[in-house]
């Protein structure tokens, strides 16, 4: 299946691709298209575009709706959409001292890429690292 | 985070319905939090950059969402000087901010990690790099007892 968003990838949309690709559609493909254009591509499914369906709702990042809309309650998924919130979005309530540097270590990652295939992919290895440790410490506790 | 040569400003105007109130004071807080201007208790203000469009482009949707409507621009100031005046309202607030910490420096009951949290998060409002922030970070440094800067 064919999952389009904006150019220009951070923090949430590396979070989604990857999200996607592990739980959702393994054989996902992406496109980009640039900021603000429309029509989007037919035959592809939006995700972190203002006003689409997977998208930011209610203050939450489009990480988070994407577990609403696909049914995925993993406690650290949960966890992880907490982190996404703090790092995408401005938050009133800051719990997760990760996320700032989270953002600032996916922006650098799109920064270091040729583009935003490179990124998504390379931006897979965080997030993986990321659930593995959080996965040690939920065992810890 | 832009320098001074910044030229263009992305602006939000907005409505949301008087009740919830909840909502309305969400969103206000929001924008305090961005460390956006409200000018003449109509638009709110912040210097055009990829992150504060995306922000302010998010804000716009959860405003629709909770009932009212939202207009977003960019643009610039086309008279001589008033760029120059809005970034120094942008750098007056801050400063405000950096003061306060620089006082509670000198009455010299510094809570050092809770004085570092609101550093932090005066520096993510810190536009246009103020003088008085560095001397906040330097102070930090030398108090947590460090010898580099």
């Amino acid at each position: 299946m064919k999952w389009v968003t904006w150019e220009q990838v951070g923090v949430d949309r590396m979070a989604c691709a990857w999200l996607i690709m592990k739980y959702i559609d393994t054989h996902a493909e992406f496109l980009f298209v640039p900021v603000g254009k429309t029509p989007l591509p037919e035959g592809a499914e939006p995700f972190d575009i203002p006003g689409v369906r997977l998208s930011h709702h209610r203050g939450h990042c489009t990480f988070h709706t994407m577990l609403r809309e696909f049914d995925l309650t993993d406690p650290i998924l949960r966890r992880i959409a907490r982190v996404v919130d703090e790092a995408d979005t401005v938050q009133e309530v800051t719990l997760e001292s990760v996320a700032p540097g989270l953002d600032v270590i996916c922006r650098g990652i799109r920064l270091v890429s040729p583009d935003d295939h490179v990124a998504l992919e390379r931006g897979r290895l965080i997030y993986d690292a990321l659930y593995a440790q959080f996965a040690s410490e939920a065992i810890e506790e | 985070m832009e320098d001074a040569q910044v030229k263009s400003w992305v602006l939000l105007v907005y409505t949301i319905p008087r009740e919830p109130t909840a909502s309305r004071a969400y969103v206000w807080r929001k924008l305090k939090r961005l460390g956006a201007l409200l000018m003449h208790d109509a638009v709110w203000v912040l210097p055009a950059t990829p992150w504060t469009r995306e922000q302010f482009q998010w804000l716009a949707v959860e405003i629709t969402e909770l009932g009212g409507e939202a207009l977003l621009w960019e643009s610039r100031l086309l008279l001589d000087g008033q760029q120059e005046a809005l970034v120094r309202q942008f750098l007056a607030k801050v400063d405000t901010a950096y003061q306060e910490i620089l006082g509670d420096f000198e009455r010299g009951n510094a809570d050092l990690p809770a004085l570092s949290r609101r550093y932090q998060q005066v520096r993510s409002q810190d536009y246009f790099h103020s003088e008085l922030g560095k001397q906040v970070r330097t102070n930090l440094m030398a108090a947590r007892g460090g010898f580099d800067s």
